[in-house]
């Protein structure tokens, strides 16, 4: 063991992700900068990959650290686990060293006991108490399979070893196969005092995103749920209000997020996501990592961010994968054409692709209006067998009912058409006759029927931009047009055999993707 | 083969040719189709279809077989047919998808790994049928299909695994768990999809 199994997360740990995990690494560089976040404090990675070959040992070893943790977050709170008049509640995260949005598990509410709920429901209100309890329980239940005990840190040992396993959940697994991330190692584990959204009406839990994810625009992004907790809004199963409505409700607590925001990106050198929670007024920080983004976005943001000198040219290029810019290439749904539709109906993304026409609820009807020469989408409470005529005429197919495996999926997939399912009841009635686009690469219906557009290397300002950047960095500079020599194809075999045979520029088809292949052969970025 | 097989087959495949409804049946049974267009249970054309009057003589008939059957062991059958379903489905998804992409097909191990599970799946699902078809014996043509299809399916042809408008393993189960639903008296609205 080379470092402590146990971290405090109080801008001092001076330990780097692959030990304290990304989400402890993050938590401990806010409060190095001081930001509000409630204390952490995180068992390292080092710790979950020995659990992994002697779970009992290991837990049995790191336990007193744990509860001199445990300890420590007692005294920073004010507050006692699993006693007293003022108990204190932590939420046990995973966090490996590289980000795995969603794939491991997660227990909140931790020390739960009944004198624990009624001193909770004596300081916030019994409904209060009632919903963190629930909010606590149903996932214990699941993740640990089986009923929470009445032992506060029973729940906790329970917990830190399920988020310990979790590392070889199927979809972890599944997820570090399709990132090429490395199996043997192991997830930390953060301990952090709970912060409550669902205390009051004037709390709540949202996510903001520094700059726009989808489009790229430099404006703040994201969601707010008043009166929810951060799983509420991870989960995707209640509707949650767009960012500007704290600004509206708290515009002191915006301010002061969207600058924490603002700073985590200066400090990151890129767009970053935070999750946060108000209670009462107060903004707390729960983490932050690199933002998701669209392709549109990966290309506009780096761009930024360069042109802010936040990053340099060599960085801003190891910033777009050559997936991005093929995408971009591709006719696909832009996402300021997205965003300005309005949504009619979300549901589980089920079959790739976009399509766009009039919505039918009945087969027959279907295929009259597709014998008519209309474009139909057909939308169903669910499908059955002898649905697939409707769905063979149909460009797109929606269901109210059934999952991403559903038949009606299995189905549309097979076909090759864009489906949204489980889209929930009603929906057939409210698209019936309308003219709409369904997404299926987003899960959404989209009111009308929206054009694909693609981007091109030649006229798309973003990518010329790009490419006059790639050939100052480039060791292998690539053109439209030119008296150079002729790169049939930007493959790495291509490239490579042009830059063995030392040519400097060359003329491609597509100049940008032939440059990124040479960039990543020279291990110039 | 009786009027309820052919009206049932009808309605499961919505339109279907006099081929390829001899195809499902497992037998011509030109007889019994050319009496139920005569007298317009089905309508005639380059591809059958009931008329309402056979939708609603086919939902008769349904009701008098569910009428002898013990519903408690169809039940019991339907329970253990869901949970090899959701491993069924599971698997066409894990062949259609790959992390979430289009399955290219590139990848013949990863194929072969999820073709084995079909296996598993075809293992657990032939009791089932075998004891649902004590009650309802009509079923049975379920699993002589299913085998067809997964002989297919062996020999390479994987367009058996879930093609649609063939008699494809994902095809035969859709309808076979369409009929579950129905002999258990439950509907999809109450079930899963």
């Amino acid at each position: 063991m080379s470092t402590r199994p146990v971290i405090l997360l109080d801008g001092d740990a001076s330990s780097p992700p692959d030990v304290l995990g990304h989400k402890g690494h993050g938590i401990d560089m806010m409060r190095r900068n001081g930001l509000p976040v409630p204390p952490a404090f995180c068992i390292t990675t080092e710790v979950g990959v020995r659990y992994r070959a002697e779970p009992e040992a290991t837990i049995n070893a790191i336990w007193d650290d744990v509860l001199a943790g445990m300890r420590t977050l007692e005294a920073a709170t004010s507050r006692t686990f699993g006693r007293g008049p003022h108990p204190l509640l932590v939420s046990v995260r995973s966090g490996a060293a590289v980000s795995m949005p969603g794939m491991m598990d997660t227990l909140l509410d931790l020390g739960f006991s009944d004198d624990v709920e009624k001193a909770l429901a004596a300081e916030g209100s019994a409904e209060f108490a009632r919903d963190s309890r629930r909010r606590f329980a149903e996932p214990y239940q699941r993740i640990v399979t089986r009923p929470a005990p009445d032992d506060p840190y029973q729940q906790l040992g329970a917990a830190i070893e399920s988020v310990f396993t979790s590392w070889d959940s199927p979809r972890a697994v599944a997820y570090r196969a399709h990132h090429g991330l490395d199996d043997s190692d192991g997830t930390a584990v953060v301990v952090q005092a709970m912060v409550f959204g669902n205390i009051n009406a004037n709390s709540g839990a949202g996510v903001v995103f520094s700059r726009n994810p989808m489009t790229g625009a430099n404006e703040e992004f994201g969601e707010w749920l008043p009166g929810g907790q951060g799983d509420d809004v991870v989960s995707g199963t209640v509707d949650v209000e767009p960012i500007a409505a704290l600004r509206s409700g708290q515009p002191d607590v915006y301010d002061q997020l969207i600058s924490a925001a603002s700073s985590l990106e200066r400090l990151s050198a890129d767009v970053q996501e935070v999750e946060f929670t108000i209670q009462d007024g107060a903004l707390w920080l729960l983490q932050t990592r690199a933002a998701k983004r669209s392709a549109q976005a990966a290309v506009r943001l780096a761009l930024q961010l360069l042109d802010e000198g936040l990053i340099d040219e060599a960085e801003t290029l190891r910033r777009i994968a050559p997936t991005h810019v093929e995408a971009l290439l591709q006719p696909s749904l832009q996402p300021e054409t997205r965003m300005a539709a309005q949504l009619l109906a979300t549901g589980l993304p089920a079959g790739p692709g976009v399509a766009s026409g009039r919505a039918y609820t009945e087969v027959d009807a279907a295929i009259d209006a597709a014998d008519r020469g209309e474009d139909v989408i057909l939308v169903r409470n669910h499908t059955s067998p002898d649905d697939i005529h409707g769905m063979l005429v149909a460009r797109g197919i929606v269901t109210e009912t059934g999952g991403a495996t559903s038949h009606a999926a299995v189905v549309s997939r097979e076909l090759g058409r864009a489906a949204v399912v489980g889209c929930g009841g009603g929906v057939a009635e409210s698209l019936a006759g309308k003219v709409v686009t369904v997404d299926g690469n987003h899960g959404e219906v989209r009111e009308g029927s929206l054009q694909l557009s693609a981007w091109s290397e030649d006229n798309t300002p973003e990518l010329r931009e790009l490419a006059d950047i790639a050939r100052r960095v480039s060791p292998l500079r690539a053109h439209a047009r030119g008296d150079y020599p002729r790169l049939d194809r930007h493959t790495e075999a291509e490239v490579r055999s042009a830059m063995a045979s030392g040519h400097s520029d060359v003329v491609s088809a597509s100049p940008l993707l032939a440059m990124l292949a040479a960039i990543r052969l020279s291990g110039v970025s | 083969m009786s009027e309820l097989g052919v009206l049932q087959a009808v309605r499961l495949k919505g339109r279907v040719s006099r081929d390829d409804l001899a195809a499902t049946l497992g037998g011509d049974f030109v007889d019994v189709v050319d009496q139920l267009v005569g007298s317009g249970l089905l309508l005639d054309g380059p591809t059958l279809r009931l008329s309402p009057e056979g939708r609603r003589r086919l939902e008769g008939l349904l009701a008098d077989e569910r009428s002898h059957v013990d519903t408690a062991a169809v039940l019991a059958a339907y329970g253990e047919f869901r949970s090899v379903n959701a491993e069924f489905k599971a698997l066409v998804t894990d062949w259609q998808l790959k992390d979430g992409q289009p399955n290219t097909h590139e990848d013949a191990g990863y194929d072969a790994a999820v073709l084995a599970r079909l296996d598993d799946v075809h293992r657990r699902v032939t009791p089932t049928i075998a004891a649902v078809a004590t009650q309802l014996p009509r079923l049975s043509r379920y699993s002589v299909k299913l085998q067809t299809a997964l002989d297919n399916i062996h020999a390479g042809q994987t367009m058996w695994l879930a093609r649609p408008l063939i008699d494809s393993y994902h095809t035969v189960w859709f309808e076979l768990h369409e009929e579950l639903i129905l002999a258990a008296g439950l509907t999809r609205e109450t079930d899963d999809a």
